[in-house]
């Protein structure tokens, strides 16, 4: 509906407003950020910078009218470094000068003296020291631990006819969302502020403004316009982009914009979580899983952030969808000087799906089973307990989405004739692999998860939604939401208009873990559903019928018995408006949860999960290292499609996430936890020619109870079992235990010299 | 330093400073904001003018080097029925996703349609070498090559 204006470049994105409103009297922010892991700060003299003509102000810690507290689980992260840095990066002072130039220079010339400290790179060490301590106040560099305890691990292994042990590394990913942080804040009279900024949740944006500033929510109105990427990074950053214009725009009394650049956005924003899983896992005879022993292990970085989320979701997911009667997992997040780890598409999901697939063909082989078949033998369906013991008692499709995705791939006969070839060939070899992946719906445990929204009719029958949910390249509002309301209401697409991603609408949640369209709709399903009922019923009055007949369809409401009696939706809408028919209303929808027992991981996680399945064909080229994606099969268990063209859209881009994390994207840190390789040259990403053959993916409409139509979540699902499926498909090209990523060139031919066969 | 060249069919002027790029001379003084900023170093393709009818990278280019040159952007375009065309089928694949790289990768899918390089679907992938983190490229590539063809990709 808006591609027209994204296409001649007419959307407004955060740095539009600028040029269009503010260049002329608007105040630009540099950051000057510590270069050092960990220390502390002595002194910080902004004199040299403050005699730069065009250079308004240098802001640091000591600046923060309110609370410089923005620790998302946990309260322990400053907006500016107070004290000390803990890793390099770390913003220590915001400069605002009359233009983009002055600002750097200024950023320059501010001189920060710093008394360096151990720095902690590696969280295998810091997880051991106690002599250096990220965050002193703490006392250990555990930030926060998890585990579930299930049934009798010794018994369960006891009962194993195979075990297999692995310890598996994932690395960190970047999420290099083309646009960069941004933000723009315009100060107000009464003390107020507005943000105009990139990100996934106003109303957190919202909280955090007013926190650091110290004043009244109700005084601060954060407006995301249209987002140049997020995949969790600007769920994380955005805040707190919004928080350093508004600082900035509230002390000077300017209106102040923060653009990063690419350097400082890598540099910067937190990064999905580099993972040690230790996995040991057991089967009997019959093929079914005895018992799983895990240990995770999160690299957390300087601050915990969204660290006890993502370690809870790792957790509580480590058993992939299948049936495991006896578990023991333990998580730690552990602090190093490194940047923190925090949201990324699959939010602690995919590392811990790595180890459990690569897992799932190590224990086939050693059965001598087929991996689909030994997968089909253990996966959830309708009746299992999942690892924490909540019964599945709806809407689980994987099993069939396996068995449908299996059979569209022809993977028994094309695994048979992959091998043939490569008994022939010598420099090539392909493979064939297959992953399942598991994501819970809405929030872990039984943390509150809700839907708002407000919908208005208008006196000319077009319709006006108010919602927090954002638009940045999913479609939830701007789609999806549009549609909800015209098959409710019965009035054609063109006259639904969403105003979406502002704090003028009630809280509707924030737009990540995949709840934009399922769960952000339902606030909108719900209001509509009221204006219908109340319009229904004066529908019946005027045409004389009863309302339960009446179909809302096309711009008219008529009688299914008798269609001649009919009124334009028009002409409803303007009846109510002259009998007193109230023609708005705000839809809210709590998510129904129930217990949870943290000390023993047991309860009740989600109120469902969506499931996908990936079949990746590869072809391996053992002289060079390079590892090439051919083609994906990918099938989704995850409830009502609504709008299938765009879940191809969330698929086809999460798939090349994929690729892009297993087989290019990698962030060299120095021995400083510098990252080395913060630009679009030296951290790559994939292009159109890094882009396999994607088939349509096959969908089982396993519908969900609580989400809007039935649908549950799609957005993050093809990137979780991407990695392990493609390291399946390598491991069964060269005959080698893959137990870590990127498979960079480099990477592979080492484990090619380590191979059998090499 | 004042330049001039020609900006969507129309001569413009401008003061600039010797180290300015055109990206940002088009953004901050000339207000064209179909032209984005995404890495600054000539990687991402968000940036992408026509000059002389060519793809480029605008942050990679100082405003000098433009005097007396022709810079197109998708503004210029709107009016083109190829471009339309090209529009209408990247709507109807479903290939813009949060719209950030999509002006600098119909600037440069309409120079190749243009220049009449599309012959498979594989030149497609090598002409078009603009980064897109959102929809994976599937329907991108499908799009410019049903642009080129008529014919769907695959």
């Amino acid at each position: 509906m808006d591609a027209w204006d994204k296409a001649l470049g007419r959307a407004m994105f955060t740095e539009d407003y600028y040029v269009d409103y503010l260049l002329a009297n608007a105040l630009f922010i540099k950051q000057v950020l510590s270069p050092m892991p960990h220390a502390r700060i002595k002194k910080i003299d902004a004199s040299r910078a403050l005699s730069i003509s065009g250079v308004h102000g240098v802001f640091t810690a000591s600046s923060i009218p309110g609370e410089n507290q923005v620790g998302y689980a946990i309260p322990d992260q400053p907006l500016i470094a107070e004290g000390k840095v803990r890793y390099a990066g770390e913003l220590v002072a915001l400069v605002a000068a009359s233009d983009f130039d002055k600002a750097i220079r200024g950023a320059e010339e501010v001189v920060v003296d710093y008394e360096p400290l151990p720095a902690l790179l590696d969280p295998l060490e810091a997880m051991e020291r106690r002599d250096v301590l990220v965050h002193e106040e703490r006392g250990s560099n555990i930030a926060f631990q998890t585990r579930v305890r299930k049934g009798n691990v010794e018994e369960g292994f006891s009962k194993a006819h195979v075990v297999v042990e692995n310890e598996y590394r994932l690395h960190h990913q970047e999420h290099a969302y083309l646009e960069t942080e941004a933000a723009l804040a315009i100060p107000e009279s009464e003390g107020r502020v507005t943000v105009i900024g990139a990100l996934q949740y106003p109303h957190l944006g919202q909280k955090i403004v007013s926190r650091v500033l110290g004043v009244p929510m109700s005084k601060v109105k954060i407006v995301a316009p249209y987002i140049g990427g997020g995949f969790g990074g600007k769920d994380d950053e955005g805040p707190l982009t919004c928080a350093k214009a508004a600082l900035v725009a509230y002390l000077t009394g300017r209106p102040a914009f923060i653009l990063y650049s690419r350097e400082d956005s890598i540099r910067v924003h937190p990064k999905r979580e580099a993972a040690v899983i230790r996995y040991k896992s057991g089967v009997d005879a019959g093929g079914k899983l005895t018992a799983i022993e895990v240990t995770i292990i999160h690299d957390t970085g300087a601050y915990a952030n969204r660290g006890p989320f993502i370690l809870w979701r790792a957790t509580m997911h480590a058993s992939g969808p299948y049936e495991v009667p006896n578990a023991k997992v333990d998580g730690y997040a552990v602090y190093t000087n490194k940047v923190y780890q925090g949201s990324f598409r699959g939010f602690g999901n995919l590392s811990i799906q790595f180890a459990v697939e690569r897992q799932m063909d190590l224990l086939a082989e050693k059965l001598g089973l087929d991996p689909v078949e030994f997968r089909l033998r253990n996966i959830l369906r309708e009746g299992s307990y999942t690892l924490t013991s909540q019964l599945l008692d709806h809407s689980v499709g994987v099993g069939e989405a396996l068995k449908r995705v299996a059979e569209k791939a022809d993977w028994w006969r094309k695994r048979r004739e992959i091998e043939e070839f490569n008994k022939s060939s010598e420099r090539f070899k392909r493979g064939i692999g297959v992953a399942v992946a598991w994501h819970g719906i809405s929030t872990s445990r039984a943390v509150p998860d809700w839907s708002n929204a407000y919908v208005k009719v208008e006196l000319d029958g077009s319709v006006t939604v108010y919602t927090g949910i954002v638009e940045m390249g999913q479609g939830s509002p701007t789609s999806s939401h549009v549609q909800i309301v015209s098959e409710i209401l019965g009035v054609p697409v063109d006259k639904v208009k969403v105003v979406f991603a502002t704090t003028e609408a009630p809280d509707s949640g924030a737009t990540h873990a995949s709840r934009g369209t399922g769960i952000g709709g339902l606030g909108v399903l719900v209001a509509a559903a009221k204006i219908r009922e109340r319009l229904a019923s004066l529908a019946g009055r005027v045409l004389g019928v009863d309302p339960g007949e009446l179909e809302f369809k096309d711009g008219r409401v008529y009688s299914r018995r008798d269609p001649s009696k009919s009124i334009s939706w028009r002409d409803l809408v303007r009846e109510a408006y002259a009998r007193g028919v109230e023609v708005s209303a705000t839809g809210y929808y709590y998510l129904p949860k129930g217990r949870f027992d943290e000390s023993t991981g047991q309860g009740f996680a989600y109120p469902a999960y969506s499931y996908i399945v990936l079949v990746t064909e590869v072809e391996v080229d053992t002289r060079t290292g390079l590892v090439r994606v051919l083609r994906v099969y990918p099938g989704l268990a995850s409830g009502k499609i609504i709008n299938p063209k765009q879940v191809e859209g969330q698929i086809e881009g999460a798939i090349a996430q994929a690729i892009g994390y297993t087989l290019m994207e990698y962030l060299y840190f120095d021995e400083y936890g510098r990252v080395l390789n913060a630009n679009f040259t030296d951290y790559v990403i994939p292009t159109p020619k890094d882009i396999p053959e994607i088939e349509k993916p096959v969908y089982v409409e396993d519908k969900f109870r609580h989400g809007a139509f039935g649908a549950k979540g799609v957005g993050e699902m093809a990137l979780i079992p991407g990695p392990a499926s493609i390291a399946n498909a390598v491991a069964h090209a060269l005959g080698v235990n893959i137990t870590s990523t990127p498979l960079t060139p480099w990477r592979l031919l080492e484990y090619i010299k380590r191979s059998p066969r090499g | 330093m004042r330049v001039e060249f020609i900006l969507n069919g129309r001569k413009v002027a401008v003061d600039v400073e010797p180290s300015e790029t055109l990206l940002n001379t088009l953004r901050f003084k000339l207000r064209v904001k179909s032209v984005k900023r995404g890495c600054e170093r000539g990687e991402c393709g968000s940036c992408t003018i026509l000059l002389d009818g060519q793809p480029v990278t605008s942050c990679m280019l100082l405003t000098l080097q433009v005097e007396g040159r022709e810079v197109t952007t998708v503004e210029g375009l709107e009016k083109d029925d190829l471009f339309k065309k090209l529009v209408d089928y990247f709507i109807e694949e479903g290939a813009i996703q949060c719209g950030f790289c999509t002006p600098g990768i119909l600037l440069t899918a309409w120079a190749g349609l243009k220049q009449g390089r599309f012959k498979s679907v594989d030149d497609v992938r090598e002409y078009v070498a603009n980064l897109c983190r959102c929809t994976g490229y599937v329907k991108i590539i499908n799009a410019i090559y049903k642009a080129a063809t008529g014919v769907a990709g695959r």
